[in-house]
């Protein structure tokens, strides 16, 4: 298993912290990609960070109440080895579908 | 992602555009249920409000169809020069026109998805409020977010606001230096069209007894709030309204709270 | 052939295994033993050290092989090649990676103007022994830059080899002989496939590297793919036995030079041939193949040669994906083209 920490994204607007309102997953918990993470307040707005990829959660940083600086640790994520780092998605191995049937005369063959 | 204005219907009110910022989203599975408008408070947007607060996820997941607009001189809205396009009235009467334009339709017993739920949040719950008692026909269920029975924004000192912005004179009531730091640190909004809301909130002041929306409400507000004042008086106008406080949040951060977005579609549902 | 193979120089392994591995797992283990067996071999790239690339092929190669020898790069693709080209003019072996297919771009005045023509222009004196991994081709919903389709690029270049494995066996052999050549090779890996499991036996033989295979045996249409193609065209075959269309399965593997004469077999013996690719359509790579088996073949095609590609546009983003990547209905269609074909 690997290890993925997820730092404090840059919230844009100049802001250089946050102060966490609310964790909306438990260390232990397994995440979907997109999955609401955490709310966070910063000086111009409450928002709520959505889980950059899917894996299980190893660690929270900082209980509600506590300022995490930009590009501090958020969260660590275990994911399996192989899909680590990766950009885009492991592909799924589906039963191969069809619509079109082939016909043919091959006597002359 | 949102369907942005430009839609394929499109009609103006009294004939001016007053390019506001549509954004429509389509849940995956969508639940027999009417769509649900978003009106966002003053010097917020429909990014900061709704998307960046999860609401639009949460309330896609729960089937919802989402009808989001940018108030004039909001996010990605236009800022108009003239005073009559930030004027309350105005505002609902194209949110009105939108609401229709995006496929809402009056409410009719046999058809479920007749109707429109309307979830407004500081300035839009006193929008959604009016919204709701002036349209019966159309409003099944209002959410107000850190609703107010006075008017901050009507109370504002705009003469004060103007000169702080003109050379720096320091402003004396505290709300209104309040309202203009909040104003001024919320990006994509402009200043003087956030002034020209305030001027014509000012002729067209809350009054919440005026009209007394019939539907059933659900009243949300942060237990900190300072900003929610009078929520017993709202309550009183419509003592059926139930009523929720968020232990611990404020006016800015309830906004994201989980416990408001899933009473709201419980509400909603 | 244009030009002719390097015979690799087998190292016979005493006791042949087999092992389950990904492909993943199989490019790791080549370059593992890459590394053990020729001190002169150098892995570097962009994250190739410490993390172990962005799709593991390197993992723990830095640990075990030091870190002068698996090492991570600024992220400057033609620094990359330039470093390589450099080291291998000094007499080493390395094996560049560029994280992605579309980031061989930056590269692509080294590779053509340096890479490809130094032991011309140095009259044989020096040879450039660079294989420049590549992971390439569609399929994981990754953004542009992550999804291209180069090799009739790289086919075009003079002095360049290019290859690409199908499955864990034939990347762990294939990685294994091309850094054996004295050539520079092009190793385009397909990612979509990085995950698939397969036996791979550690054993060599010249020919398990050597130009085309079957991988699935026909007679009645000969379907010729490449990189993650080949999986879905053996899959395509397995429904169209359904309909009593025996196909046979080329995978090309080495895409330049072309094995012409496993095109001319195949085709001479079913007659009737459908090209696969991801890579848009014009001047593809499907086209030399189609040319090639028609300078074979004429006489005995029953049908045009098909081709089943990727359109002329950019790579779309993840939605579009598979509608853009050659889909089994496509294929079949592709195939009911020729199968239905009338002489006028």
């Amino acid at each position: 298993m690997a290890e993925i920490p997820f730092p404090l994204p840059d919230l844009g607007e100049g802001l250089i912290e946050a102060t966490v309102l609310e964790w909306l997953v438990g260390e232990g918990d397994q995440v979907e990609r997109n999955q609401p993470l955490v709310e966070v307040e910063t000086t111009k707005s409450a928002l709520e960070l959505p889980s950059p990829q899917s894996g299980k959660v190893l660690k929270l940083h900082g209980a509600p109440g506590d300022v995490i600086k930009v590009g501090e640790p958020l969260i660590v994520f275990e994911v399996p080895d192989d899909t680590a780092g990766i950009v885009g998605t492991v592909p799924s191995e589906e039963a191969p579908k069809r619509r079109v049937r082939l016909s043919a005369n091959l006597d002359d063959d | 992602m949102g369907r942005h204005a430009g839609s394929p219907v499109h009609h103006t009110v009294e004939g001016t555009d007053p390019g506001l910022n549509v954004q429509t989203h389509e849940p995956e599975s969508p639940a027999p249920l009417p769509p649900v408008l978003l009106i966002h408070g003053f010097a917020s947007s429909v990014a900061l409000n709704w998307e960046q607060s999860g609401w639009i996820p949460a309330l896609l997941d729960a089937g919802r169809r989402v009808i989001a607009v940018d108030l004039p001189g909001h996010g990605l809205s236009a800022a108009p020069e003239d005073v009559d396009s930030y004027s309350p009235s105005r505002i609902r009467a194209d949110l009105l026109q939108i609401a229709f334009d995006e496929g809402a339709r009056p409410l009719d017993p046999a058809r479920p998805e007749s109707g429109l739920d309307v979830i407004g949040y500081s300035l839009g719950s006193r929008l959604a409020w009016e919204f709701g008692a002036t349209q019966p026909a159309l409003v099944r269920r209002l959410v107000l977010g850190g609703p107010s029975s006075r008017d901050p924004l009507a109370e504002f000192d705009l003469a004060a606001a103007q000169r702080f912005l003109a050379d720096g004179t320091p402003i004396d009531d505290e709300s209104t230096a309040n309202l203009v730091a909040m104003a001024l640190a919320s990006p994509n909004s402009d200043m003087y069209a956030l002034l020209s809301l305030v001027e014509a909130i000012k002729e067209e002041p809350f009054d919440a007894a005026e009209a007394v929306p019939q539907q059933p409400i659900l009243i949300v507000a942060g237990e900190k709030d300072e900003r929610a004042a009078g929520l017993e008086a709202l309550h009183s106008l419509v003592p059926s309204a139930q009523l929720m406080l968020i232990p611990g949040r404020n006016h800015v951060n309830a906004v994201t709270a989980r416990a408001f977005k899933q009473a709201a579609i419980e509400f909603l549902s | 052939m244009p030009e002719t193979m390097t015979a690799p120089e087998p190292v016979m392994d005493t006791q042949p295994k087999a092992q389950e591995l990904s492909l993943q797992g199989a490019l790791n283990l080549a370059l593992d033993e890459i590394l053990a067996e020729d001190p002169k071999a150098l892995v570097l790239g962009e994250d190739v050290g410490t993390l172990g690339g962005v799709f593991r092929v390197t993992s723990g190669l830095a640990a075990k092989h030091g870190a002068e020898r698996v090492f991570d790069t600024p992220l400057a693709e033609s620094g990359i090649l330039g470093m390589s080209i450099g080291l291998a003019m000094a007499g080493f072996h390395p094996i560049p990676e560029v994280q992605f297919d579309g980031f061989a771009y930056p590269a692509v005045n080294q590779i053509v103007c340096q890479l490809g023509r130094m032991n011309y222009r140095s009259r044989g004196t020096l040879p450039m022994p660079v294989t420049l991994r590549v992971p390439s081709f569609g399929g994981i919903r990754a953004p542009e830059h992550h999804g291209e389709s180069l090799e009739a690029l790289f086919a075009h270049v003079p002095g360049l080899k290019v290859v690409s494995p199908s499955d864990p066996q034939q990347g762990y052999s294939l990685l294994k002989a091309a850094a054996r050549m004295p050539d520079p090779v092009i190793f385009m890996e397909p990612k979509s496939r990085y995950w698939q499991k397969g036996l791979v036996t550690s054993t060599e033989s010249p020919a398990d590297v050597s130009g085309a295979r079957i991988a699935r045996p026909g007679k009645h249409l000969t379907l010729v793919a490449w990189g993650a193609m080949v999986s879905r065209c053996i899959q395509v075959a397995e429904l169209a036995a359904e309909d009593g269309i025996d196909i046979e399965v080329l995978d090309l593997r080495w895409l330049k030079p072309i094995d012409a004469e496993a095109l001319a077999t195949s085709v001479g013996k079913t007659r009737r041939a459908v090209v696969v690719h991801e890579a848009p359509r014009t001047s593809g790579l499907g086209a030399e193949v189609a040319q090639i088996i028609i300078e074979r073949c004429f006489g005995t095609l029953k049908a045009p040669v098909e081709r089943v590609t990727g359109f002329d546009v950019p790579y779309p983003s993840g939605d579009l994906e598979d509608e853009y990547i050659p889909n089994i209905d496509r294929i079949l269609f592709g195939i009911q083209r020729v199968l239905e074909y009338k002489r006028g």
